[in-house]
């Protein structure tokens, strides 16, 4: 088959590789119909997530067709629809039973790595290197998924593939942050960065009954996704100080809520800008904060913020002084997709969320090395590539 | 010496350096990573108990210690536990003599399967996985190395 596959730093490219197979009695195999960019491909194909291997097969936001079900499956059948999420997760541990679906302890066969970098190792995720269990993605004619009956759902017929394609990891990143974060009716909630994850997590913040959301990017096409399709107010950081802009728009109080949604390689201006720049570089640090430092210095006392964006190791300059002092609750996690999938395709199905316009470049999988030169470099107005492997 | 610059020393190391630096990481001391039994002197370590909390009752687990453990047979002694908090069973082993570090890696390895066993009845596999073409590169064949031995490594 045809896949997408990492051939070193910012090099992507379609090569010709094995079908995949069923390995266990849990797996279906799924031909792939829309497979998109994720920000955190960004993160991975710049080469600061080790452990990469040229030839690995990327993508980890999916949908497709059941083809072909393993032994133990209960519940999927040949020509199921299904959109699947991100992270690998057994269902049946401890952690899956609290929901937390991402620190599956059977999610990574390869655990050896991550325990030693963090102390413990979380789940598995499709495409994203050998540290996250060594899985193909799924950016390819064909994908194997594992744990079938709980990490793959049914998409009902009144919802499009262009919209139940995010909710396998944009929409349920975007609502985790939200849900976990404590977001309550009346809360005012600032959203770090404006892609295809911080949208969403503006959305779910206004589902969830957030009085206020307010997000926080540059790209002018995104700000104006932000303001017609989920109807939040919006905050150009490269022409408005936003410490100042937040103070003023929230009776001096700051946010409830602050989700970062921008990650390991955050933009900034000024000199704190150039100094993560030069240290990352360097390899002094692994991961630029920017944004998780002013989500801290914003967030109102007592508040809570929530790190979305992927980082991998130590960071500089963190604000820890801020949190302590100001009784901050600060969390973060990958996706625990499936606690999230269920009640984000009912909201999709009601036509509460809308994702579509996340789609903004589609293209046959062959054209895959554009697509993602366009994400990374935003050009076009490129939000979300997605890749049609079959046509 | 920072997090990255000790990948960057696993990747730059061919075939074998890799998994021998995997398991070298994991000993070193480095404020904001993890780390396994750094301050322990080896043989201490090595004696330790290696323990996986399993969610399943202890009778259940007691009525049947799956395959890659009793493989281990006399070598190994095994204990059982209730969990506090409904968090099932705490399933330890650890060998009756001083193991080698190849021993430890072996225990790890079997412990996790035993834990996946109970838990959901099948240890989940990834060889193979689709790929392109692997350049013979010496930090490519690090990196397999260190993929390879990654089951049989770690804090545990
Ligand atoms: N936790 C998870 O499970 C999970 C899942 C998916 C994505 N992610 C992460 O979420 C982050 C966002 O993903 P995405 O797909 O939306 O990526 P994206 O690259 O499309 O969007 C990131 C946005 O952040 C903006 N940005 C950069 N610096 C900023 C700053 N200082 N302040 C405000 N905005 C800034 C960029 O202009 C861009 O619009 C990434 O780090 C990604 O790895 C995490
Ligand atoms: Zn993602
Ligand atoms: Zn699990």
């Amino acid at each position: 088959m045809r896949a997408v596959t990492w051939q070193g730093v910012n090099e992507v490219g379609v090569e010709t590789v094995p079908d995949p197979t069923i390995l266990n009695d849990h797996d279906v195999v799924l031909r792939v119909t829309r497979t998109t960019t994720c920000g955190s491909d960004l993160h991975l194909i710049g080469g600061y997530i080790p452990a990469m291997r040229t030839g690995d097969v990327i993508g980890h936001e999916f949908l497709g067709e059941v083809v072909e079900v393993g032994p133990g499956v209960r519940d999927r059948r040949v020509g199921d629809r299904v959109v699947v999420n991100s992270f690998v997760a057994c269902g049946h541990c401890w952690y899956c039973r609290q929901e937390l679906y991402s620190l599956c302890d059977n999610g990574n066969p390869d655990p050896g790595i991550t325990e030693g970098l963090w102390g413990q190792s979380p789940g598995g995720c499709f495409g994203y290197s050998h540290a996250m269990g060594g899985f193909a993605g799924s950016h390819a004619e064909y994908v194997r998924v594992p744990y079938a009956d709980v990490g793959t759902f049914v998409v009902p017929d009144e919802v499009s593939d262009d919209r139940a394609l995010f909710a396998s990891d944009a929409v349920s990143t975007g609502w985790m942050g939200a849900d976990l974060a404590g977001t309550k009716p009346g809360d005012t909630v600032a959203v770090w960065g404006a892609g295809g994850v911080g949208q969403m997590a503006a959305r779910a913040a206004m589902l969830l009954g957030a009085e206020q959301v307010h997000v926080i990017d540059r790209l002018p096409e995104r700000l104006e996704q932000v303001r017609r399709h989920v109807g939040a107010e919006v905050i150009d950081y490269s022409t408005t100080d936003v410490m100042a802009e937040l103070r003023e728009r929230t009776g001096g109080r700051g946010p409830d809520v602050c989700i970062e949604a921008v990650g390991m390689e955050a933009h900034s201006t000024g000199v704190q800008g150039v100094y993560d720049q030069v240290k990352q570089q360097l390899r002094l640090q692994t991961d630029r904060p920017s944004a998780v430092r002013e989500a801290i210095l914003a967030c109102r006392k007592g508040g809570s913020v929530f790190v979305l964006g992927v980082f991998a190791g130590p960071v500089d300059k963190f604000p820890l002084g801020a949190a302590m002092n100001k009784g901050l609750t600060l969390r973060g996690a990958q996706v625990h997709g499936q606690r999230y999938t269920p009640r984000i395709l009912e909201h999709m199905a009601r036509g509460e969320l809308v994702t579509e316009h996340l789609a903004t470049h589609v293209m046959p999988l062959e054209d895959a090395a554009r697509g993602y030169r366009m994400f990374k470099d935003k050009e076009d107005g490129c939000v979300r590539a997605v890749f049609l492997p079959h046509g | 010496m920072d997090l990255n610059q000790l990948i960057g020393r696993a990747t730059g190391l061919a075939g074998e350096a890799g998994a021998a630096l995997l398991r070298q990481v994991q000993h070193v001391r480095l404020p904001g990573a993890g780390q396994a039994s750094a301050t322990d002197d080896p043989e201490v370590a090595a004696r330790r108990w290696r323990v996986v909390t399993v969610l399943r009752e202890p009778a259940d687990v007691d009525a049947a210690l799956p395959a890659p453990l009793t493989a281990l047979g006399d070598r190994i002694e095994v204990r059982t536990t209730r969990a506090p908090g409904d968090r099932g069973t705490e399933l330890a082993a650890r060998f009756r003599g001083t193991p080698t570090e190849h021993e430890v890696g072996e225990l790890r390895a079997a412990l996790r399967e035993a834990k996946a066993l109970l838990e959901v009845g099948e240890v989940l596999r990834v060889d193979p996985q689709p790929h392109g073409e692997r350049a013979a590169t010496p930090q490519g064949a690090a990196l397999e190395g260190a993929a390879k031995a990654a089951p049989r490594e770690g804090v545990l």
